[in-house]
């Protein structure tokens, strides 16, 4: 297993590996009985007759008794760890029942399940990560979550589309992560990345919905915040055609999006973008002249200008949105 | 062995050549045409699984697409499952071997068996024809709400896959009552409970399963094509579970149902070759029934991560866990049938062995992963694509070969090359272990299932490649069966009893004549050939 880094991913290591422990065990006892067998009781005269032995009862409950106790023991260490996580509900605190139910009460359960330092919400849509931060900054990132370390961070998960799961091997416990229901996961890490993937088959692009998370010092953090923050507003400086590269082949952009000789070799958009600024309009929509107004209002909120599309809200950044359009205008 | 004389039915002449398969309602043909079939899909799906993991052998591959990976991943998990295993088991082995293990001239609605049979073949045409025609699902064998629906998979190749799976269901279920009618009305005179040969047992056990699963399946299927195609909302936005509940009803036992034969199979293997009875028979018949029956309380095992009450999800891990129990008792009972034996290690017991060895890997690690905390880690990785292959290719398809290597020669009138035999058993061994075990490793660093391609440098390289390489080795040992199977034909005469076998199959020619056994034989005992060689080599 990947080193944890929570408590609660440290707990599931060590139940794994006490478990690995006796399967090993019984994997020896049965190979070992299996291959004495076989160098000890192979034929070796064509008439020889062996006694025959149709049952022993005592040895018969030897090994329905025993494997039943392993069996006891795993089954009661599990019920140990689980009710030790802060991560899932246990039986007096159902916090995975929320699933189903879903209401005051069940939200409830979920503030009373670990104090938290912050909430952040996720959303999980074909085929990245979104994350909204609490205060009315309006931050929302795309491609990476940035958060304090060493707090107690809580994400409330809701899928936009198909059912999605977050799987951060490091950080504790997986979830399933349903459209119209929510999930929770809490962590508390040291500064650091973590990678993880999206782990419920969800179409074509499957394999790209990475999950990054980024912990930061909380001094460092709350620069990153403002800077975000500001960012979130108003431009602070003209569109920078590098820049604007730079985040769109360091984003879920690459996904669906072909641009010849880089890394941007998703197929899920009808046209390629290696010749884009040299197409008369925007989405294959007519009458939607591509010009810089018109790509920067496209980038704000596709489903606005072409109902349907695949194209997803990025809820991109002012400064973004500018560095992309001057990018996308280089593509000649 | 005493026998009594009932007057053979008067027939038509049997019909010959090609119209002689086709009109065919004779158990042995049909079961002859289901194993052709199913074996055909086998090699079809493997070569599928190549091409999977020749696009996994290295990082940012792009042999195939992504869109087209998840369509070959999609029909390689159906194919094997639906179109390879359950028909080669259920409708190939049971068809030949029931009636004539149970001293029957054919199963009791001959008429019956041949719809089922071509009503599987059909829909694996319409299956795989629409796959070939380019109509092709790419929603993966679980084919998971809301992803499976009009809005994001909409094209009418989710709904071809559906049908498919729609007829499979018809044909398995009638199937399913034709063996328990069999089982139940036709067995030879003497032939009590406990006379019923292993095999028996098993494909009775999993017969009833097929008959209390199947027809939850198909009514999730049938909503989910009147969700797709008329507007309806069983499956709507917020009932996530409500599909995965329905599907893993049947698919969850359907493992059961691909493994239980497999393990009558052995069952019935390793007595022949020990020369001994079947150790705690008793316990191994109540063993299966219990795995029958603790197989239909697991399902919600799948979806501990899905967002289940949490009581509910620690009631499936105890019954998940506890039906380790039973199957622990079998594999002890096999190990102590080959212990104190004489053990004739030709290539039908090898077989069983691999199966034995390499079970118990699948077994364990179910258990591991039935405690919740640890599936909350290992879910959907690939340590869970390790483990049921360990199952269901270790376990169903070891013993699948383990039955082609012991009844071909039945079927056909001819022995295998047994040097060949055992390459192919060594290479298969090897070959197998090599491609899945490392996939445990991959499992825990992170890798999960189902993905098209990975980015270098996170540590999946050497566990991939190393898998990839295990893939052909396993493809090779398949072709050097595929030239045994050609070899057939130059092969020795079997006789009517090469094996010193016990059941009532090896007391008639090889291949057996279309009506079985000219006079239908009594039963004495749990191995009544065994006991007929006895008493006449030691009695004066």
């Amino acid at each position: 297993m990947l080193p944890p880094v929570t408590r609660d991913a440290q707990l599931i290591n060590e139940l794994y590996n006490v478990v690995l422990a006796l399967a090993i065990l019984t994997f020896l006892v049965v190979e070992g009985l299996l291959i004495y067998s076989i160098v000890r009781f192979r034929r070796r005269r064509a008439d020889e007759m062996p006694e025959q032995v149709h049952g022993n009862r005592t040895l018969e409950l030897v090994w329905t008794v025993v494997p039943a106790i392993v069996v006891a023991v795993i089954f009661a260490l599990s019920v140990d760890t689980l009710g030790r996580m802060t991560a899932r509900g246990t039986l007096s605190n159902p916090v995975a029942h929320v699933h189903a139910i879903n209401d005051q009460e069940a939200r409830r359960r979920v503030e009373r399940a670990q104090p938290v330092d912050m909430v952040i919400e996720v959303i999980g849509r074909q085929w990245i990560w979104q994350y909204k931060y609490p205060g009315g900054d309006g931050v929302i990132t795309n491609e990476e979550l940035v958060v304090p370390a060493n707090k107690n961070i809580r994400l409330d998960m809701t899928a936009a589309d198909v059912i999605h799961a977050w799987w951060m091997p490091e950080l504790g416990p997986m979830i399933y992560v349903n459209p119209g229901q929510m999930s929770y996961v809490w962590f508390n890490v040291p500064p650091g990345e973590y990678i993880g993937q999206c782990n419920v088959y969800c179409g074509v692009a499957h394999a790209n919905m990475i999950s990054r998370v980024k912990a930061l010092p909380q001094a460092e953090f709350d620069e990153w915040y403002a800077k975000q923050a500001a960012a979130t507003s108003t431009a602070t400086r003209p569109g920078d055609p590098e820049a604007g590269k730079q985040l769109f082949m360091n984003s879920s952009c690459v996904a669906c999006h072909y641009i010849e000789g880089t890394k941007a070799q998703g197929r899920v958009a009808p046209r390629e973008l290696t010749r884009f600024a040299t197409y008369p309009t925007i989405a294959q929509l007519d009458g939607f002249e591509n010009n810089a107004e018109n790509l920067a209002r496209w980038l704000r909120d596709p489903q606005s200008v072409k109902p349907g599309t695949a194209m997803p809200n990025l809820n991109l950044k002012a400064q973004e949105i500018a560095d992309l359009v001057a990018y996308l205008q280089t593509l000649k | 062995m005493a026998s009594i004389s009932i007057p053979l039915p008067l027939r038509e002449r049997a019909k010959t050549g090609l119209l002689g398969w086709l009109a065919t309602v004779d158990h042995k043909k049909i079961g002859i045409m289901y194993m052709v079939m199913a074996f055909s899909f086998f090699l079809i799906a493997g070569l599928l699984g190549l091409v999977i993991r020749l696009q996994l052998a290295a990082p940012n591959m792009q042999i195939v697409d992504a869109h087209t990976y998840n369509q070959l991943f999609t029909m390689h998990g159906t194919v094997m499952i639906f179109l390879f295993t359950i028909p080669m088991l259920v409708g190939g082995f049971g068809n030949y071997l029931l009636p004539l293990m149970i001293g029957a001239r054919d199963v009791a609605f001959p008429r019956l068996n041949a719809f089922s049979f071509w009503i599987t073949l059909g829909a694996g045409l319409v299956m795989f024809g629409g796959f070939l025609l380019g109509a092709r699902s790419d929603a993966s064998w679980t084919a998971y709400v809301p992803y499976s629906n009009k809005t994001y998979s909409p094209t009418i190749g989710m709904d071809i896959w559906l049908l498919g799976l729609i007829l499979l269901g018809i044909g398995s279920t009638l199937g399913a009552v034709n063996f328990l009618v069999t089982l139940y009305t036709m067995r030879a005179p003497g032939m009590t409970a406990w006379r019923i040969p292993m095999f028996g047992w098993a494909m009775a056990t999993t017969a009833v399963m097929i008959l209390l699963a199947t027809p939850v399946l198909t009514a999730a299927l049938i909503m989910l094509v009147a969700d797709r195609n008329f507007n309806t909302q069983f499956f709507s936005a917020n009932q996530a579970q409500l599909w995965q509940h329905m599907f893993w009803f049947y698919s969850h036992p359907a493992v059961y149902i691909m493994i239980l034969p497999a393990m009558g199979i052995v069952s019935e293997i390793i007595p022949v070759f020990a020369r001994k009875p079947l150790f705690g028979l008793r316990a191994v018949v109540i063993s299966t029934a219990l795995i029958g029956l603790l197989g239909f309380t697991t399902w919600v095992h799948h979806m501990f991560v899905s967002g289940v009450d949490p009581v509910l999800e620690r009631f499936f891990m105890f019954t998940t866990m506890v039906i380790a129990v039973p199957t622990g008792v079998k594999v002890f009972n096999w190990l102590a049938t080959l212990w104190g034996g004489s053990l004739n290690l030709k290539t039908p017991l090898l077989m069983c062995i691999g199966f034995l060895a390499t079970f118990v890997v699948g077994g364990l690690s179910g258990v591991m992963m039935a405690s919740i905390p640890i599936d909350q880690y290992v879910h959907n990785s690939y340590w869970v694509v390790a483990h049921f292959h360990y199952v269901l290719f270790g376990g169903s398809v070891f013993g699948i070969f383990a039955g082609l290597y012991y009844w071909v020669p039945k079927i056909t009138g001819r022995m295998f090359d047994d040097k060949l035999g055992k390459l192919h058993f060594l290479l298969m061994l090897i070959g197998f272990n090599v491609t899945f075990f490392p996939m445990h490793h991959l499992g825990l660093l992170g890798m999960p299932r189902r993905i098209a391609t990975y980015a270098a440098g996170r540590g999946w390289e050497t566990g991939n490649l190393i898998a990839t390489i295990g893939a052909f080795l396993l493809a090779f040992s398949v072709l050097i069966f595929i030239l045994n199977v050609l070899k057939l034909r130059n092969g020795q005469p079997a006789g009517d009893d090469p094996w010193e076998g016990n059941t009532l199959e090896w007391s008639t020619a090889s291949p057996p004549p279309e009506y079985n056994f000219r006079e239908i034989p009594v039963v004495e005992s749990e191995r009544p050939l065994f006991d007929a060689r006895w008493r006449t080599s030691h009695l004066p």
